[in-house]
C-alpha cells in the first residue's frame, strides 16, 4: 500500500501525545502501529486493491466522540452515530438487566479489564497492514455488550453517518455473553460529498449458546474506497447469522468472516453486492471449521452493471480434528453488461475426513424462463428485468431481520438498476 | 372486435444438443376472432405447445415461414412484452417462480403496463377487483402476498394463471393445458374462471388433452392437431370422437402418415 510511513509515524505520535485516552487504548494503538510497515495485505484472491488510497495522514485525533445516553421507556435500542455525536437510545428496562452501548473510550474507562479481553483479539493487527493501520488509529468506536442469559427481542438498530471530512476508522465491538440472544440492524451511509476514505471493522465474541443476528444495509457513496473487515468468534454451540447488504457506490474490499471455534458452533454468511459504473468490489466469505459439530453456510449473490468488477470468493475451511461438521457455499454472479467483469470462485481448504461440504458457484446471465414470463404479462422489459434481480438476490434480501430494512434496500436496489438501465 | 390469424405457420427450434434446427410447425393455418372459443387437441409432441409459445413470441422457437396477424398487422417483429400489450395472454403449462416479488405487485405491475403513466391503477381498486376474482377462484387473500408461483402446487399455478387472466383482460388468451394436474373441484373452479370471460370482447385458444374440460367450457370450435399442422376442424362433438377413438383412427382415416409418439410399431 502506497503511504507515507514516516510522516503518518510523525502524526500518529503527535495525535497520540495530545490524545488524553486511556492506557489501554494508548498502548493497544502503539503496538498495533508498530505491525504496520511488514504486515502483509490481506490476500482476496483475482483482486488487486494494493494501490487503493486506503491509508491516508488525515486522522488529526483520535477524539472518538462520547456517547450520549437517553433511557426510554419503550422497547426500541436506536442507536445513531455521525460526526457530532453517539447518540444512544436504550430501554430502561435493558440497562437494569446490564446491556451495555457507549463509544470505546467511555467503555474502556468504565471496564478496562472487559475491553483488555476483546477489543482487537478477534480481528488482530498482526494480521494484516490494514488492520495493523485502523486499530493503531481508530477514531470513531462503539461497544455493544449484551450479558449473559440477556435476551431482546427487539432489534438494535444502529445507523452510522460518515459523513465527515476526515478519514474514519469505524470499530463496532460486539459482545454476545453466554445464552443471550439480540440482533443488530445496521446502516452505514456516506454520502457522494465525502473524500476520505473508510475502514470499517465489527468485531463479534459469539459466547457459548449465543444468538447474533447481524443484518446491514450499507450505502457508502464517496468518492474514496472503503475496506471491510467483520468477523465472529463463535464458541460452543453460539451462532451467527450475517445478512449483509453492500449497496456501495465507492470501490469496497474486505472480509467477512465466521470462525466456528467452539463444538457445535454455526454460522451463515449471507452477503449481496451491486456493483456499477467503474466501481470494483472484492470480498471474501470466509467460515472456518474448527471444532466438532460445527455448521458453516455461505451464500453470496452478486450483480454486476456497467463496467464494473465483482469478485466473491467463498472461502471454506476445514480444519482438523472438526469431525462430523458442515460447510456449504453458493456464490452466484449475474453480470448484466457485456462490459462487467467478475467471479464467484468457491475455495475449499478441508484436513478432515468425516465432514460434509459442498459448493456452487455460477456467473451468468439472467434467468431467461423468469424474464419471459414476466414480459408474457406485458411487463416492460427493464422493470421485468429488475424484478427477475430482485428475484435471485431475494434469499439473502429477505434474511434482512427487519422490513423496513428489506424495503429500504428494495428501494435502493431498483433505483440503482434503473439508474444503470 | 379482434382477429387473431395464423397463416401458413412454420416454426423451427434449435436442438440443444445437436444444434440443428428442427422444424416443429408446418404449415399451420388457424383464424379465430373474439367472442369465440377454440380447441386444439392432438397427441403428445406435435406443437400444440410450440404453437402458443411462439404466438407470444418465445425466442427459442423461430418462424421460418408464414406469419401472425393481430387485426391484420403481422406481431412477428414485436417483442414479447408488446404483443401482452397489445393483447395477447398466455396461460402456461410451466409458469416461472419468482421468489422476492409478491403476487399482488407482480398483478399490480401488469396492469399498469397497460395503462398510461398519469393514470395507474388505484390501490383501492386494484384490491377490489382483486377480491372478487379471487372469491371466483376460491382462492386464499394470503396467496397474494406470497412470492410469484413459489412453492404453489400444482393445481395452485392454474389458479393464479387464471386469476392473472381475469386481472389483465386480454383480447386473446391461450390457455395450454390449463386442466392438467387440476382435481375435478379445481376444473370446475378455473371453467367457471374462464368462462366468466366470455364476451364479445374475449376470445379464447384451449389446449387440452381432455374432453371433459370441454363440457364446462364449451367451444365453438374443436381442432385437431397433428405431426406439427391443424388437420381437421369440427364442432365439440369432434372432441367427443376423438376421446372415444383416439387419435390413430382419425389419422387413417385421413390417410396422414404420421408417428404418434405412443404407438406400438
Ligand atoms: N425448446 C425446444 N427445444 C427442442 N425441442 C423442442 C423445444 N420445444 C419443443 N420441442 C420439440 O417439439 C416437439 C413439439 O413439442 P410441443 O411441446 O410443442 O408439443 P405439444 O403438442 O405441446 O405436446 P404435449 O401434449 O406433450 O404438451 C416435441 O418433439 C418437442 O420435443
Ligand atoms: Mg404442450
Amino acid at each position: 500500500m502506497n503511504f507515507d510511513y514516516s510522516q503518518l509515524k510523525t502524526q500518529f505520535q503527535q495525535t497520540l501525545a495530545k490524545s488524553n485516552e486511556p492506557a489501554e487504548l494508548t498502548s493497544l494503538r502503539q503496538a498495533a502501529f508498530q505491525q504496520l510497515k511488514n504486515a502483509p495485505l490481506l490476500k482476496v484472491t483475482k483482486f488487486n486493491f494494493h494501490n487503493w488510497p486506503l491509508i491516508t495522514n488525515q486522522v488529526q485525533s483520535f477524539s472518538l466522540s462520547e456517547a450520549d445516553l437517553q433511557l426510554t421507556d419503550n422497547e426500541q435500542v436506536k442507536v445513531t452515530v455521525n460526526p457530532q455525536v453517539i447518540a444512544v437510545k436504550l430501554p430502561n428496562s435493558l440497562k437494569e438487566q446490564g446491556v451495555l452501548i457507549t463509544d470505546l473510550v467511555s467503555a474502556t474507562r468504565k471496564y478496562p479489564q472487559m475491553i483488555n479481553k476483546y477489543l482487537a483479539t478477534v480481528i488482530r493487527p498482526e494480521e494484516n497492514q490494514i488492520a495493523a493501520y485502523h486499530t493503531a488509529l481508530m477514531n470513531l468506536g462503539l461497544i455493544i455488550y449484551v450479558p449473559q442469559n440477556v435476551q431482546l427481542d427487539g432489534p438494535i438498530s444502529l445507523t452510522v453517518n460518515f459523513e465527515q471530512q476526515r478519514t474514519t476508522n469505524f470499530h463496532l465491538l460486539i459482545i454476545a455473553g453466554k445464552n443471550s440472544r439480540f440482533q443488530i440492524i445496521d446502516h452505514l451511509i456516506a454520502s457522494q460529498q465525502q473524500e476520505t476514505p473508510l475502514t470499517n471493522f465489527t468485531e463479534i465474541i459469539a459466547n457459548e449458546n449465543s444468538e447474533v443476528h447481524f443484518s446491514s444495509l450499507d450505502h457508502l457513496s464517496q468518492k474514496a474506497p472503503a475496506y471491510y473487515q467483520y468477523r465472529a468468534a463463535i464458541k460452543d454451540y453460539a451462532k451467527v447469522d450475517w445478512a449483509v447488504g453492500l449497496m456501495n457506490e465507492c470501490n469496497t474490499v474486505g472480509e467477512i468472516d465466521s470462525e466456528l471455534i467452539g463444538e457445535g458452533a454455526h454460522a451463515n454468511s449471507q452477503l449481496i453486492a451491486l456493483t456499477a459504473n467503474d466501481q470494483q468490489l472484492g470480498i471474501n466469505n470466509r467460515v472456518t471449521n474448527r471444532s466438532p459439530h460445527s455448521q458453516g453456510l455461505i451464500n453470496q449473490r452478486g450483480v454486476a452493471l456497467g463496467n464494473s468488477r465483482l469478485i466473491f470468493n467463498g472461502i471454506g475451511q476445514i480444519i482438523h480434528g472438526a469431525h462430523g461438521s458442515e460447510a456449504e457455499q453458493q456464490n452466484r454472479l449475474l453480470m448484466m453488461s457485456p462490459h462487467a467483469s467478475g467471479d464467484a470462485n468457491p475455495i475449499l481448504l478441508i484436513d478432515e475426513n468425516d465432514v460434509e461440504a459442498g459448493h456452487a458457484a455460477s456467473v451468468g446471465k439472467i434467468n431467461q424462463d423468469q424474464l419471459y414470463y414476466l414480459l408474457s404479462r406485458g411487463i416492460p422489459r427493464h422493470q421485468a428485468q429488475r424484478m427477475v434481480i430482485r428475484g435471485f438476490l431475494s434469499a439473502v434480501i429477505t434474511a434482512i431481520a427487519d422490513r423496513d430494512v428489506r424495503q429500504k434496500m428494495v428501494n435502493i436496489l431498483e433505483r440503482k438498476l434503473k439508474e444503470n438501465a | 372486435m379482434a382477429i387473431l390469424q395464423i397463416k401458413d405457420l412454420h416454426v423451427a427450434v434449435k436442438d440443444e444438443e445437436t444444434h440443428q434446427q428442427k422444424e416443429i410447425l408446418k404449415g399451420v393455418n388457424l383464424k379465430m376472432q373474439t367472442g369465440e372459443i377454440h380447441a386444439i387437441m392432438g397427441p403428445n409432441g406435435t406443437g400444440k405447445s410450440t404453437l402458443s409459445q411462439t404466438i407470444m413470441g418465445h425466442p427459442n422457437y423461430h418462424v421460418t415461414q408464414g406469419d401472425i396477424l393481430l387485426d391484420g398487422e403481422s406481431i412477428l417483429d414485436m417483442p414479447v412484452d408488446e404483443r401482452a400489450r397489445k393483447g395477447l395472454f398466455l396461460a402456461m403449462q410451466y409458469p416461472a417462480e419468482i421468489q422476492g416479488v409478491t403476487n399482488a405487485e407482480f398483478l399490480r405491475a401488469a396492469i399498469n403496463a397497460r395503462r398510461p403513466k398519469d393514470d395507474q391503477i388505484s390501490v383501492m381498486d386494484f384490491l377490489q377487483e382483486l377480491d372478487q376474482n379471487l372469491e371466483l377462484l376460491d382462492m386464499k387473500e394470503s396467496m397474494t402476498e406470497r412470492y410469484l408461483n413459489e412453492g404453489f402446487s400444482g393445481g395452485e399455478k392454474k389458479r393464479n394463471e387464471i386469476l392473472q387472466l381475469l386481472m389483465i383482460k386480454p383480447s386473446f388468451a391461450i390457455l395450454d393445458e390449463i386442466d392438467s394436474g387440476l382435481d375435478i373441484d379445481a376444473l370446475k373452479v378455473v371453467s367457471r374462471g374462464v368462462n366468466s370471460m366470455r364476451s364479445p370482447k374475449f376470445g379464447s385458444l384451449i389446449i387440452t388433452h381432455y374432453q371433459r374440460l370441454l363440457n364446462y367450457i364449451v367451444p365453438d370450435v374443436v381442432h385437431v392437431m397433428m405431426g406439427g399442422r391443424i388437420v381437421k376442424d369440427g364442432g365439440p362433438e369432434l372432441a367427443k370422437k376423438l376421446e372415444a377413438e383416439g387419435y390413430a383412427g382419425l389419422r387413417d382415416e385421413l390417410g396422414l402418415k404420421i408417428d404418434l409418439v405412443d404407438e406400438d410399431d
